[in-house]
C-alpha cells in the first residue's frame, strides 16, 4: 500500500457519509407499538425508473390504513404496513413475499408489482396461501386464466380487457363522427403494450368496421429517443394514433412529437395520458388529445372522490396516481373483510372478499365489486376524455357502460378458452 | 491424490449433513429460503469464477447461462415430457450447446474485448427472451408455474423436499467444480492465466482448453438458474439482464476470487446484505451502493483473499499485479 | 421486414430529408455522451460504467437551473459544469484509487456510484417524471426542407454537437494539451518522467468527459423525461457506439454515432423490429472482426 494515511482518511470520509445517509433515510418499517398488530406486507418497486409506482402505491394504502388505525383499528388492533423493495425483479418479489409471510408473520399481502412480478407473487401465493391483492398488474391472464387461479388471490387494479372494450367503443364513436379511418399505433414493445394495443384495435374495429390499422410502431421500454418512431408515424399519414406508452416514456414521446407537430395532424388516443404525474410533467400538453381514465379528481366527479384527492395531497404533498387508487381500494377491501371476519385468517378473509361490494370513491356508481367468479375488480371508472392544458386536465369525460364491458368480456373469455 | 479425493468427498458429505440439519435447529423457513437463494447465486458466482479466477477471462455475460438453465428447465417441465432429473440434464445440455457456440466466438478475444463480446451476446439473448413470446412468455416470464411431478419419492412441491434437493444439488455441483480445479485440467487453466505463451510453447491447445472451461463454467452457472427456477416456480427475463451478471461479479469480488469458496461466501454475504437493506430501509441504492463503494475503495480485496493460500497450488492468484499499483502512486 | 417501404423512402426526397435529419439528431446526442466515454477509456484506461449517471445528474441540474433562471443556456452550462465538478470529486476520491487495477474493481466502484447517485437523485428531486419543457425560443413550427420535416430545435442541437465535435478534434489534435493527452494515453510513465503531472491530466480528461455527458443531459432535458435511473439506457447505446467506433477514438465515436443514428432512423422503416438487435449484431461483428473498432488505434499500453 503506497499511501496508508490517505487510505484511512478516505475510509473515515466514506463512513461519515454512510452515517449521514442513514440519518437521512426514513426507516421502512414503523413497527406498531405493542403486540397484536395486523401485519400487511407489500412488495413493490421503490427504486429506479418506475420508483413512483412504489411510492404512490404505498401512499395510497397508507392513507386508508392510517385512517383506520386512527379510528381505533380492529378492536384496538392496528394495521402495520411492511414494504419491501423488489427493484422490479420478479425473483426478489417472490422471495420478499415468502419472507413477509414466513418471517414477518404477514397473513395479508398487497402485491404492488408490475406484471412479471405479479405472476411470480401469484405462484408463491398458490403454494403458501396468504391473502393477496394484486394492486398494480393490469395483465388480463392474472385473473382471467383459470390455470393461474389461486383461491386467496384477488386483483384490485384495472384489467386490460376492460379498458380495451371501453376505449374501443369510444374510439369507434369518435372515428365515425370525424371520419377517422386510417389508424396507426405506437406502444412499448413488451407484453403489456402489445396485448393492450391489439385488444384496443380489435374492439375499435368491432364497433366501427371502417377502421383499418395501417402501421404499428413498437419502441422499446425506457427508450430515450423516439425520433425514428415519430418520423415513421409521419410517413404513414394516419388519421388517428393509438398509444399505450406510459410514464416517463409517454412524457418523452409527447415532448419529442410536439417538435414535429404530430398531434396537430392526427387525432391521438393515449390510454395512459390521463394520470397526474404525466399530465403535470408535460410542459406543452397539446389540447384535445384523448386519454383513458387513470386517476382524476373529477372522474367520477363526486364529493367522495374530491375528498380522497384533497386528503392525499394534504398528507403526502404529491398528486395521487392510478396506482394510488388501486392500492387504496385494496386496503379498503382488507379493512372491510377484517371487520367482517374479526381475525386475519387468510381463508376466511378471502371468503369475505370474494364477491364483496364496497362503497368507494372510485366506483362509477359509488361502489366497487370484487367479482366472485374470477377475483377481479369491476365497477371502477373506465372511459375516455379530452385533455386540457389546465387543471383538472380532463373535460368531456365519457364513462363507458359496464353492462357493455361485461357482456363483451364474457364473449372474449370464451374465445380465449378462459371460460 | 486418492487420499485427498476421499477426504474432500467426506468434507462435502459433512457439509451436506450440516446444511440439511440447519433449518431444523432454528431459523425455519426463512433460513431455508435464504440458503436456497444464496445457493443459486453461489453456483452462478462459483461457475463464473472458473473463468475469472482460474482462467483470467472476465465474462460480463454469465447471466445468460443462468437464464438458459432456468428457462430450458422450466419450459421442459411445463411441456411435461420428462421427469425432473432428466429435465435438469437436458437443460444442462442445452446450456452447454449454447455456451459452446458463443464460447467458440468469444474465447479468441482477450481482456476487455472478451468482456464486451460476452456482454453483447447477453443483451442479444435477453432481447430474444423478451421477443420470443411463444416459448419464453416474453416479459411475463414462464407463466403458470413450473410443475414438478414426484420422482423417486421426492416431491418438490413440499418445502422440506425442495430444500433438501436444492442443497444436495448445490453441494454436488460444488464438489464437482472442486474436483475440476484440482485436476490436471485445472492446473492447465491456471497456467494459461499466468502465462498463456508458456502454455502454447508446452503444446497446450489454448483455444480448446479455454472453450472447455467456458462451457463448464456456463453449465455450472446454469445449475444455479435451475435452482432459482425451482424455488420461485418460474423464470423471468431479468435472469439474463446484465445486472444479474453484475451482482454475480460482485459476489466473486466480495468473497474473494483467489479462493475456491470465495464466490459462494460472497453470495451468502450479498444475499444477506440485500435482505437486511431491503428489510430496514427503502433506500436500497444508497446503502448497497455505499457498501460497494466502501468495499471496493477500502478493502479492495475479497474476504477470503486475506486468507493466505496455504501452500496449495490449486489456489488461483489475483489477476491484478501488485507491481502495476506501485507505478501508479496517488498524488 | 418492409424492404419496399425502405425503397419508397429512399426514392422520395422528402423522406430522405426527414429520416437523415432524424438519424443525425439521434446520433449527435449519443455522440456527446459517447465522446467522453471513449476519451476516458483511451487516456485513463477506465471503462466508466458511471457515465450514464453523470448524464442523469446533468439533466437534473439543468432542470433545476432552468426552473430558477428560465434560461436554457444557463441550464445547459449548469448541467455540464455541475457534472464536471461531480466528476472531479469522483475521480479524486474514487476512480483514482483504482487506476491500473483489476477491471472488476473499477466496475464495482462505478456500479456503487450509480446505485448511490440514482437513489440520491430520487431523494432530492423525487420519483415523479420531470420535463423541462421546450424553451420559448424554440417553440416554433417545424420547417419543411424539400418536403422533409425538420424541427428547428433539432437543427440547433445538431449544430451544437457538431461544434463540440470540431472543438474536441481541435483540442486533441492541434493543441499542446491534446498532444500531452495523446502521449499520456500511449505512455504515461514517459509523460510523467518529462515532468508533466499525469494525475492532473487524468483529472482534467475525466472532468472533460463528465462535462460532455452532463451537457448532453442538459441539452436533451427539454425532450426527454427525467427519472431516477434514466442514465442507464443512454449508457448502453453509448457503449455500443464506443465499441463500434473503437475504444479510445473520438473520431470513431462520431462516425459510429451517426452510423447508429442512421441505422435507427432508416431501420425503423425497413426493419422496425430488428433495429435494436442490429445494433448488438454490429457490435458483435466489430468485436470479432476488428476488436479495436472501426477507427480504433492498435493496442496501447494503459496507465
Amino acid at each position: 500500500m503506497t499511501n496508508h494515511k490517505l487510505n484511512t482518511g478516505r475510509r473515515r470520509f466514506l463512513k461519515t457519509g454512510a452515517a449521514t445517509a442513514m440519518a437521512l433515510s426514513a426507516p421502512a418499517i414503523l413497527r406498531a407499538e405493542g403486540t397484536g398488530a395486523i401485519r400487511v406486507g407489500m412488495p413493490t418497486i421503490l427504486s429506479g425508473v418506475v420508483s413512483i409506482l412504489g411510492e404512490s402505491s404505498v401512499a395510497g394504502a397508507k392513507l386508508v390504513f392510517d385512517e383506520f388505525n386512527a379510528s381505533g383499528g380492529l378492536d384496538g388492533r392496528k394495521i402495520e404496513l411492511i414494504t419491501r423493495d423488489s427493484r422490479a425483479k420478479p425473483e426478489e418479489a417472490a422471495k420478499a413475499v415468502r419472507d413477509l409471510v414466513n418471517g414477518d408473520g404477514c397473513n395479508i399481502i398487497l402485491d404492488a408489482e408490475a406484471s412479471s412480478g405479479s405472476f411470480a407473487v401469484q405462484e408463491v401465493i398458490k403454494s403458501i396461501g396468504a391473502l393477496c391483492l394484486h394492486t398494480v398488474s393490469e395483465a388480463t391472464p392474472l385473473s382471467a386464466d383459470p390455470a393461474l387461479h389461486a383461491p386467496t388471490a384477488f386483483r384490485s387494479a384495472r384489467q386490460g380487457i376492460h379498458d380495451a372494450i371501453g376505449g374501443g367503443a369510444y374510439a369507434a364513436a369518435v372515428a365515425k363522427e370525424k371520419g377517422l379511418k386510417r389508424w396507426a399505433t405506437c406502444s412499448p414493445d413488451y407484453a403489456y403494450g402489445r396485448t393492450t394495443t391489439a385488444e384496443f384495435m380489435e374492439y375499435a374495429k368491432y364497433f366501427n368496421s371502417d377502421i383499418e390499422v395501417i402501421g404499428q410502431a413498437w419502441p422499446k421500454l425506457f427508450q430515450p429517443d423516439y425520433t425514428e418512431v415519430i418520423t415513421r408515424i409521419l410517413q404513414w399519414r394516419p388519421d388517428a394514433l393509438y398509444s399505450a406508452l406510459w410514464g416517463g416514456d409517454l412524457v418523452s414521446f409527447i415532448d419529442q412529437a410536439n417538435l414535429y407537430a404530430l398531434f396537430d395532424q392526427t387525432e391521438t388516443f393515449s390510454v395512459n395520458l390521463g394520470d397526474y404525474p404525466v399530465l403535470t410533467a408535460v410542459e406543452q400538453l397539446p389540447n384535445g388529445m384523448r386519454s383513458g381514465s387513470r386517476y382524476n379528481k373529477v372522474v367520477p366527479n363526486t364529493p367522495e372522490n374530491n375528498a380522497f384527492y384533497d386528503a392525499y395531497v394534504a398528507k403526502f404533498g404529491t398528486l395521487p396516481t392510478n396506482w394510488s387508487w388501486e392500492n387504496a381500494t385494496a386496503a379498503t377491501f382488507v379493512i372491510e373483510a377484517l371487520k367482517d371476519v374479526g381475525t386475519d385468517d387468510p381463508v376466511k378473509l378471502a371468503e369475505a372478499i370474494r364477491g364483496r361490494t364496497i362503497a368507494s370513491p372510485f366506483g362509477v356508481d359509488g361502489t366497487l365489486t370484487m367479482r366472485a367468479e374470477d377475483h377481479t375488480l369491476t365497477g371502477y371508472a373506465v372511459g375516455y376524455g379530452v385533455t386540457t392544458a389546465e387543471e383538472p386536465f380532463m373535460k368531456d369525460f365519457h364513462t363507458s357502460s359496464w353492462e357493455q364491458i361485461l357482456e363483451l368480456e364474457a364473449d372474449w373469455k370464451k374465445r380465449q378458452g378462459f371460460a | 491424490m486418492t487420499r485427498s479425493t476421499t477426504r474432500n468427498a467426506l468434507i462435502a458429505l459433512a457439509a451436506l449433513v450440516v446444511l440439511l440439519a440447519l433449518p431444523h435447529l432454528g431459523g425455519g423457513e426463512k433460513l431455508a429460503d435464504y440458503i436456497i437463494f444464496a445457493a443459486a447465486w453461489g453456483l452462478l458466482a462459483t461457475g463464473l469464477n472458473l473463468l475469472i479466477g482460474y482462467t483470467g477471462l472476465i465474462s460480463f455475460g454469465h447471466a445468460m447461462f443462468f437464464a438458459s438453465g432456468a428457462y430450458s428447465f422450466g419450459a421442459i417441465m411445463q411441456a411435461q415430457i420428462m421427469p425432473v432429473p432428466l429435465a435438469i440434464v437436458a437443460a444442462l445440455i442445452i446450456t452447454g450447446a449454447i455456451a459452446a457456440l458463443i464460447g467458440a466466438i468469444c474465447v479468441r478475444l482477450s481482456e476487455i474485448y472478451f468482456a464486451f463480446l460476452t456482454l453483447a451476446f447477453q443483451m442479444f439473448f435477453h432481447s430474444i427472451l423478451l421477443s420470443w413470446v411463444d416459448v419464453t412468455g416474453g416479459d411475463n416470464g414462464l407463466l403458470g408455474g413450473i410443475p414438478t411431478p414426484v420422482f423417486f419419492g421426492v416431491d418438490l412441491n413440499q418445502p422440506e423436499h425442495l430444500y433438501a434437493f436444492c442443497v444436495t444439488v448445490t453441494v454436488l455441483a460444488m464438489y464437482l467444480m472442486h474436483r475440476i480445479v484440482s485436476s490436471p485440467f485445472g492446473f492447465t487453466l491456471r497456467m494459461i492465466r499466468d502465462n498463456e505463451r508458456r502454455a502454447i510453447f508446452l503444446g497446450v491447445n489454448v483455444f480448446a482448453v479455454k472453450l472447455t472451461c467456458f462451457v463448464l463454467s456456463a453449465v455450472f452457472s446454469s445449475v444455479g438458474g435451475i435452482i432459482l427456477a425451482l424455488f420461485i416456480s418460474g423464470a423471468y427475463p431479468d435472469f439474463a439482464f446484465w445486472t444479474t451478471s453484475g451482482e454475480a461479479i460482485f459476489m466473486v469480488m466480495l468473497g474473494g476470487l483467489t479462493n475456491f469458496f470465495g464466490p459462494i461466501l460472497g453470495a451468502l454475504i450479498l444475499t444477506g446484505l440485500n435482505d437486511i437493506v431491503v428489510t430496514y430501509t427503502d433506500h436500497y441504492g444508497l446503502f448497497l451502493g455505499g457498501i460497494i463503494l466502501l468495499f471496493s475503495l477500502g478493502l479492495r480485496k475479497g474476504v477470503l483473499d486475506f486468507v493466505k493460500p496455504g501452500g496449495r497450488k490449486s489456489t488461483p492468484a489475483q489477476p491484478t499485479a501488485d507491481a502495476k499499483e506501485a507505478t501508479h502512486a496517488d498524488a | 421486414m418492409e424492404p419496399a417501404a425502405l425503397l419508397d423512402c429512399l426514392t422520395s426526397l422528402s423522406c430522405v430529408v426527414t429520416q437523415t435529419t432524424s438519424g443525425l439528431i439521434i446520433g449527435m446526442l449519443f455522440f456527446l455522451v459517447a465522446a467522453g466515454l471513449t476519451l476516458i477509456f483511451g487516456v485513463l484506461g477506465i471503462v466508466n460504467f458511471a457515465h450514464g449517471a453523470f448524464y442523469m445528474v446533468g439533466a437534473y441540474l439543468a432542470y433545476s437551473a432552468y426552473q430558477v433562471t428560465g434560461s436554457y443556456l444557463v441550464a445547459v452550462l449548469a448541467g455540464g459544469f455541475g457534472a464536471a465538478i461531480l466528476g472531479v470529486l469522483f475521480e479524486r476520491f474514487a476512480i483514482r484509487r483504482v487506476y491500473g487495477e483489476n477491471v472488476l474493481l473499477q466496475l464495482l466502484v462505478c456500479y456503487g456510484f450509480v446505485l448511490v447517485a440514482d437513489d440520491l437523485v430520487q431523494i432530492i428531486w423525487g420519483s415523479e417524471y420531470l420535463s423541462m419543457g421546450m424553451p420559448q425560443a424554440f417553440r416554433l413550427p417545424p420547417v419543411f426542407i424539400a418536403g422533409g420535416i425538420v424541427p428547428p430545435f433539432y437543427i440547433f442541437i445538431i449544430t451544437v454537437a457538431a461544434v463540440f465535435a470540431a472543438v474536441l478534434w481541435f483540442i486533441i489534435e492541434r493543441t499542446q494539451y491534446g498532444r500531452i493527452i495523446r502521449a499520456t494515453a500511449v505512455n504515461p510513465t514517459m509523460v510523467s518522467a518529462l515532468g508533466i503531472p499525469t494525475p492532473l491530466i487524468y483529472l482534467s480528461v475525466f472532468a472533460l468527459g463528465m462535462f460532455l455527458a452532463g451537457m448532453a443531459g442538459g441539452l436533451a432535458a427539454p425532450i426527454r423525461a427525467l427519472t431516477p435511473g434514466m442514465g442507464f439506457s443512454v449508457l448502453i447505446v453509448s457503449f455500443v457506439v464506443t465499441v463500434i467506433g473503437g475504444m479510445g477514438s473520438v473520431t470513431g465515436a462520431l462516425v459510429a454515432s451517426i452510423l447508429i443514428g442512421l441505422v435507427r432512423s432508416y431501420g425503423s422503416i425497413g426493419f422496425p423490429l430488428f433495429v435494436d438487435g442490429l445494433m448488438y449484431v454490429m457490435m458483435g461483428l466489430v468485436l470479432v472482426l476488428k476488436p479495436n473498432g472501426l477507427l480504433g488505434r492498435q493496442e496501447a499500453s494503459r496507465p
